[in-house]
């Protein structure tokens, strides 16, 4: 029964869509209101999954031998499935406004509908060759998703996106194969499936293998050097750059991760290895790097792609402790970061949209011209910066304590990364917030003075945002708590 | 109470942030001043009725994290001291804010730093005194920034992403004392378990190091100063007197609690983080006090100051010895008073004849006798001349630094002390030579610029106040002895 | 059911009668007789591959009833009669998807030695798969080469003769040092059938004598079906002889021709050589060296082209140098990976020729890049059934290229020696890949206000009926691979 209405809410959002480009849709209300209930529909559908808790596998069709298409329940599942729930009907209404004067609508609508289904998809995979056929699945339903407008700038980066995530994959699907010849199978199982009877002596070759991999599936969360597609698919529309280039897209690189670390190889296997030194320093890399880049850059959206680039390392650095605090913390900043990161995305979607500005220097005054939206916007900033309070502390708290714990000296130059990262976020996150409330004296407000709020269905997704921010900042202890069994695989 | 001592001041202050414009000046001013003077009452009953450590938890972060508040004797006398500074400059501004802008916005924030300076002397444990530690930060802000010009954005915002930066290097200790510590809470004698700590010295001493640097980045510490020259002088007057005051203070009071409740003043004696503390901190005094030597403009001139009598108290708390310890916090008393008083007279200066340099205030002793009189007495205090606060303070500083048994230091510390004292001299009385005694001879009766009875009262206080303290200390040395006894047992000898 | 015993050298028999009857036809009528004729032996071959499959071994048929060593031999096991039927369905497709260019490009009096060409190819096709007789697969060798050659210059402009030339060329160079092998084989051994050949060699090796003119034998009839199979760095052929023929004649050559002589090449490895002897030789490094460089080269001069039939002809090179991979891996599971490459890259070959002349047809002809901007909301069906076709080399799950692709991985898993550099650079590759393919893909689903008109399916059944059938056969290597892997190790094992 579970099994049947899982394979239902992944395909619900996939089929579903497809009416979305068959008719015409005289009245675009109409529209909208079917994509949301259809959303809201999938979104049912998998909480009351979730709610039931962890299911049995169920297998959909089997390729050859062991290598079968199937989708189960689980804690990570859990986390992550339900997390995406939560924000895409959100941001589906986000959207509904900001696309209200685009071109090809439709199309938007149908590829974002999907791309639902097919993260879905990930996040219920039941065994690695799934979740890698979802994944590059996700690819190519994200990809008309960049091209939106069409420009050449537009084209240029899908074209980037495409080929930077079809190229991670390839890495990624070694490490498939490697867990295909010398797993006892290919299924995800807290702790790992590899059968060291059959590894015998090759240890070295299977953690280059993992370091492959990782870097393979680290393409699409942005690992350095892999990073540079994700500032430039920012020419999307800004419900894509939000959802999907700070939280679904993104956190499937994260979360395929975390499947490959903890549910494949198993950190029995590579905690204290050169390979873990590898992944671990790529990571902090990534931290300072993505912040840095951020500081330099002056165009809204790209700073704060840079700045995912960073915060989505900071959820690697916590996978790659190889330690169950480590996932844990890997996994409170996934969930805290992506309502964080939306919603600042989403304000300045906003502002991109009530006045087509694009740059830091451009928004000088508008704190008070935009109240809700910069209210929410500083909200979120204060979030990333990891004030406490804010749900960005607690992220940070549990991924410092995890790394920490461990000792090690490469983990704890991590943690001063985080610390540096977390200057340089400030940084570029306060300037923005300076600008938009302190503007130098001699500033003229009647040169902004027909900018606008945003509308309803555009700050309302926002206040809600704004309330999970401080809600999990000053009363986390439910969500961490069930994080923490999750992460000690014992959901 | 000590809710309601915080919460005042944040919701007057959320009424004048996200209230309409005021039409009457008045009124605006008679509400802040009476948000000011019920907060400072709140605070001193809920100092008066909370009894001592009593824990009072305002909610959970996640596991392990209460926000909590406690009150001890560090807290009170912070706390008191706040609102001796607080509520006078806030009435010197009614004032002074006249020919600004945005006086609402102004008071706004005002009141709110207070609330968080409230929560800051009263928190109860580290990731609280933290939590307040960068409101504070994110709070004064605005207050830096107020005057709305290039310069002065520029200046706040270095002085904001310097106190992060001093704030995360603090959090980096926060997480080594989470890991090593039995607890966060504030507890005298520290917090760290020998069993956890086992071969991880090097590390937790690093971890002190930072700590002791981040907060010291508010204090200005050399070598994370440079904001506070830039930032405290941009400010409205009274803000800054209650920057230089109050808030380079709080620093102080993260050091004090980091070496003396959670690390232990035992952990740190004799290690490398005590020598590289006393060499900092020495170099800091003497960095400043040449800063403002050669420095022109007034107010930036006593930023320089600051930089350089703060690091006085960081000195005295480095010797980890009960004299320079006492020394330490009878400075920061003084110096909060001096320094606040100094400053609200360059913004009388300012308001005045709106001469901010130096060379310009030739004959103004003439022309604002009473402000004059005050400076000159509050400058023989920075000094450190008797009968004055500022000497007493010294005095114990120098003794801390000779009987704290330091070899090198021991002679060191005073002696930089004493030179840069005779540099103080040189950069704050020459001002008040020439005002008295300089200026165009023709100028026979000069024109009364004397400020309004506002702006002059609050710097009249101050001085008396700096005078009380400098003629009878005892009960704040004996209070401060009390304290003293239970973190430092070691030389407890008088 | 003995009956079916006949029926391999029926096919065979069949093609060559009908190429010759083809001669004396009207186009439409060789049309027709062409599309039966395939039809007729897909029956055949079908037959023949339940029998085997049913008997579980192979079967040798005697032309003439004359027995060895002087005798013509058949030999059909599964793979054979599966490889067989396999090119007989695919060549119809091609030759249905492309007939309607045909009937516009080539001049009416020479359509019908298209089809008589046609006829001859598959004939020398089929007797290059069922072939026990290496002499026999030479004449057949030759034969194949001049239909090819043909199939390539029936479109006449400057371009295809020099086209062809050049293939003329390479090929004749291969046919010759195959027959240098041929003759030095048979000078070593004294047979021209490969299971006494087999024998000898086996003899020889154990013996070690003339251990250097039977590697140079081997060297040369491997170099030799190399050229033929246009592995790199013999390629430099392909991209014209692709490039300007007509969308069937690309297809067919890229999809059948190619793979025909790779399957002669695994054949003389299996019966000829013997597997061991051949391993021996360290032949086998020297191929997959050459594999892995076609696989990279082949790419990266597809990246650089701006023509997309010469794009998906250098696509081919990268493609055969997976299959030179999979043999040089020196496994069995190589084997298994190559063979099912074999099929797999066929399939999606013919496809992509098939769709982008969809695509080019609805872009006035033009080849450009720069003009087919849009080009998939003109042909919906072109532009889908290409991308069906890019995904699948780029390898995304569900279609066959995927398959293929772990296939291959996993067998170089298993090979400690070769494994690091065979999974590089076959994830660069596939990024190599991704690269060019999903290019041309975002290309034409650019939309573009352009001056040629729409294609709706109406006006182009075939290709739509071919598009779609190849698209599933895509998918259904994809999806159902196990049969035609457990197929592929049934026909190896009979192999021995």
């Amino acid at each position: 029964m579970s099994g049947i209405l899982m394979l239902g809410a992944i395909l619900l959002p996939i089929l579903g869509s497809i009416p979305i480009f068959l008719f015409k849709w005289q009245n675009r209300k109409a529209m909208r209101i079917y994509v949301e209930l259809l959303v809201c529909a999938a979104s049912l559908l998998v909480g009351y999954l979730l709610l039931r808790g962890p299911s049995a596998p169920f297998t959909v069709v089997t390729f050859t031998g062991n290598l079968t298409v199937e989708f189960k329940i689980d804690g990570l599942s859990t986390v992550f499935a339900g997390m995406i729930a939560v924000l895409w009907p959100f941001a589906t209404l986000y959207s509904f406004e900001y696309m209200r004067n685009e071109p090809r609508e439709r199309s938007f609508f149908l590829f974002y509908t999907m791309t639902y289904g097919v993260t879905l998809g990930i996040a219920m995979s039941g065994n690695l060759l799934t979740m890698y056929f979802f994944y590059e699945l996700l690819t190519l339903v994200t990809v008309p998703l960049v091209m939106q407008t069409l420009t050449r700038e537009a084209i240029l980066a899908s074209r980037k996106y495409l080929y930077y995530s079809l190229g991670g994959a390839a890495f990624a699907f070694i490490g498939l194969v490697f867990i295909i010849v010398y797993g006892s199978s290919i299924d995800f199982v807290y702790g790992g499936v590899l059968d060291l009877v059959k590894v015998g002596s090759r240890t070295n070759i299977l953690l280059l293998i993992y370091v492959f991999a990782f870097c393979g599936f680290g393409v699409k969360a942005a690992l350095c050097p892999f990073n540079s597609w994700l500032p430039q698919a920012g020419v999307a529309p800004t419900p894509v750059t939000a959802l999907l280039h700070a939280v679904a897209v993104v956190k499937s690189g994260a979360f395929a991760i975390m499947r490959l670390t903890y549910y494949s190889y198993g950190t029995e296997f590579l905690k204290g290895t050169w390979a873990q030194d590898v992944v671990m320093t790529l990571t902090i890399i990534t931290i300072v790097y993505g912040c840095s880049r951020a500081v330099k850059e002056t165009h809204l959206k790209r700073r704060l792609a840079y700045s995912t680039i960073s915060n989505l390392s900071y959820i690697l650095f916590g996978v790659s402790l190889m330690t169950p605090a480590g996932l844990m913390g890997g996994l409170t900043h996934m969930l805290f970061h992506a309502f964080i990161k939306i919603c600042s995305f989403f304000c300045v979607g906003a502002v991109m949209h009530e006045t087509g500005r694009n740059y830091v220097h451009e928004i000088d005054g508008f704190g008070r011209k935009m109240p809700k939206v910069f209210a929410c916007f500083t909200v979120s900033a204060l979030a990333l910066m990891g004030v406490p309070g804010m749900a960005g502390f607690i992220s940070k708290w549990y991924l410092a304590g995890a790394a920490i714990s461990t000792g090690e000296p490469l983990a704890c130059a991590g943690v001063a990364a985080l610390l540096i990262s977390a200057l340089l976020t400030a940084i570029y996150m306060l300037t923005i917030v300076v600008r938009a409330y302190f503007p130098p004296r001699e500033f003229d407000y009647a040169a902004i003075e027909q900018v606008r709020d945003a509308k309803p269905l555009m700050w309302l997704p926002l206040l809600f945002f704004v309330i999970v921010i401080l809600l999990f900042g000053v009363a986390s202890r439910p969500i961490t708590g069930f994080l923490g069994e999750v992460a000690a695989g014992r959901y | 109470m000590i809710f309601t001592a915080i919460l005042i001041p944040v919701l007057a202050g959320l009424i004048l942030l996200l209230g309409p414009e005021w039409k009457n000046r008045k009124q605006l001013c008679g509400f802040t001043d009476a948000a000011l003077l019920l907060s400072f009452l709140a605070v001193c009953v809920a100092l008066g009725t909370t009894k001592e450590n009593e824990a009072v938890t305002l909610f959970n972060l996640t596991t392990g994290l209460p926000i909590f508040f406690k009150i001890d004797g560090v807290s009170r006398f912070f706390a008191v001291l706040t609102g001796i500074l607080w509520v006078p400059a806030g009435i010197y501004a009614f004032g002074y804010m006249e020919h600004e802008w945005k006086e609402k916005r102004y008071y706004g924030f005002y009141l709110l730093s207070y609330a968080v300076l409230t929560g800051l002397d009263f928190s109860g444990n580290l990731i609280t005194f933290y939590l307040f530690y960068e409101s504070m930060s994110l709070l004064t802000l605005p207050l830096v920034l107020h005057n709305g010009s290039k310069e002065a954005i520029m200046a706040g915002l270095k002085y904001l992403f310097f106190s992060l930066a001093g704030a995360y290097m603090v959090l980096f200790g926060l997480f080594l004392l989470n890991r090593f510590g039995n607890t966060l809470t504030f507890t005298a004698g520290g917090v760290l378990d020998a069993a956890l700590l086992e071969g991880r010295e090097g590390l937790l001493l690093a971890g002190a190091f930072l700590m002791i640097l981040g907060f010291g980045v508010k204090a200005g510490m050399f070598p994370l100063h440079a904001w506070l020259p830039a930032a405290h002088p941009v400010a409205p007057a009274p803000a800054s007197g209650v920057l230089s005051g109050m808030i380079a203070k709080c620093g102080v009071l993260g050091v004090i609690r980091t070496v003396f409740y959670l690390f232990g003043a035992d952990f740190l004696r004799g290690t490398w983080v005590q020598q590289v503390w006393l060499v900092l901190s020495l170099t800091t005094v003497l960095l400043g006090s040449m800063m403002a030597y050669r420095e022109k403009g007034l107010k930036k001139r006593l930023a320089y100051s600051t930089v350089s009598q703060v690091s006085y108290i960081l000195f005295g708390l480095a010797t980890l010895q009960w004299e320079g310890f006492t020394g330490a916090f009878l400075h920061t008393a003084a110096h909060a008073l001096m320094k606040c008083g100094l400053f609200l007279v360059a913004g009388a200066i300012i308001f005045k004849t709106g001469k901010t340099k130096v060379e310009e205030l030739s004959g103004i002793g003439r022309q604002m006798p009473v402000t004059m009189i005050c400076y000159t007495l509050l400058s023989l205090s920075l000094i450190g001349i008797p009968p004055f606060g500022g000497f007493v303070s010294k005095w114990f500083l120098g003794r801390g630094g000779v009987n704290s048994g330091l070899p090198v230091f021991d002679i060191l510390g005073p002696a930089v002390l004493l030179v840069s004292a005779l540099l103080t001299a040189g950069y704050l009385l020459p001002i008040s030579i020439r005002g008295f005694l300089g200026g165009e001879e023709s100028v026979v009766r000069p024109e009364k610029k004397e400020p309004s009875f506002l702006m002059l009262a609050p710097i009249v206080l101050f001085t008396v106040l700096v005078t009380v303290l400098g003629i009878c200390p005892d009960k704040v040395i004996g209070y401060i002895t009390e304290i003293a006894k239970v973190l430092i047992k070691e030389g407890m000898t008088g | 059911m003995e009956i079916i015993r006949n029926f391999p050298a029926a096919a065979i028999l069949l093609c060559l009668f009908a190429g010759i009857v083809s001669s004396g036809l009207k186009p439409k009528a060789a049309k027709w007789l062409n599309h039966a004729l395939i039809v007729v032996e897909m029956a055949l071959n079908l037959c023949t591959l339940y029998y085997t499959a049913v008997t579980g071994e192979a079967f040798v048929y005697v032309m003439g009833k004359f027995p060895a060593p002087w005798g013509n031999e058949i030999r059909a096991g599964v793979l054979e009669a599966l490889l067989a039927l396999f090119v007989c369905g695919v060549m119809l497709l091609s030759l249905l998807g492309g007939e309607k260019e045909l009937e516009e490009k080539v001049e009416e009096n020479k359509l019908f030695l298209y089809y008589v060409l046609a006829d001859h190819l598959l004939c020398s096709l089929l007797a290059l798969i069922y072939t026990n007789d290496l002499f026999t697969a030479y004449v057949f060798v030759e034969i194949n080469t001049i239909s090819a050659c043909g199939l390539i210059m029936i479109r006449q402009t400057g371009r295809t003769i020099e086209a062809a030339v050049r293939y003329m060329i390479m090929s004749l160079l291969g046919s010759g040092l195959l027959l240098m092998g041929l003759c030095m084989l048979y000078d070593l051994t004294g047979h021209l059938l490969m299971s006494n050949i087999q024998e000898s060699v086996a003899r020889l090796h154990a013996s070690g004598m003339y251990g250097v003119p039977l590697t140079v034998t081997i060297g040369l009839m491997t170099v030799g079906l190399a050229i033929k199979s246009a592995l790199f760095p013999f390629h430099t052929w392909v991209p014209d002889a692709y490039g300007y023929s007509t969308a069937s004649s690309a297809a067919i050559l890229s999809s059948l021709v190619s793979k025909g002589y790779i399957f002669l090449l695994i054949k003389i490895i299996y019966r000829v050589i013997g597997f061991e002897v051949f391993h021996d030789t360290k032949i086998v490094n020297v191929l997959f060296l050459f594999g892995l460089a076609g696989m990279i080269f082949g790419s990266l001069s597809a990246i650089k082209e701006n023509n997309i039939r010469r794009m998906i002809a250098f696509s081919s090179v990268a493609q055969i140098g997976y299959i030179y991979m999979g043999i040089g891996m020196g496994t069995q599971a190589g084997m298994v990976a190559a063979i099912f490459h074999i099929f797999s890259h066929a399939a999606a070959k013919a496809l992509l020729f098939v769709a982008c002349m969809g695509i080019t047809g609805a872009s006035g002809g033009s080849v450009k890049f720069q003009d087919l901007t849009g080009a998939a909301y003109r042909n919906k069906l072109a532009g889908a059934a290409f991308t069906a076709g890019s995904l699948s080399m780029v390898g995304l799950p569900l279609f066959s290229g995927f398959i293929s692709k772990l296939l291959f991985a996993q067998a170089a898993v298993q090979n400690q020696g070769k494994m690091l550099p065979a999974l590089v650079v076959l994830a660069v590759s596939t990024i190599l890949n991704a690269v060019y393919f999903m290019k041309t893909v975002i290309r034409i689903y650019t939309p573009e206000q352009s001056p040629y008109e729409g294609i709706t399916w109406k006006n182009q059944k075939l290709l739509t009926v071919s598009c779609v059938l190849l698209t599933v056969l895509n998918l259904h290597l994809g999806c159902l691979s196990q049969s035609w892997e457990n197929l592929i190790m049934k026909g190896l094992g009979m192999f021995a």
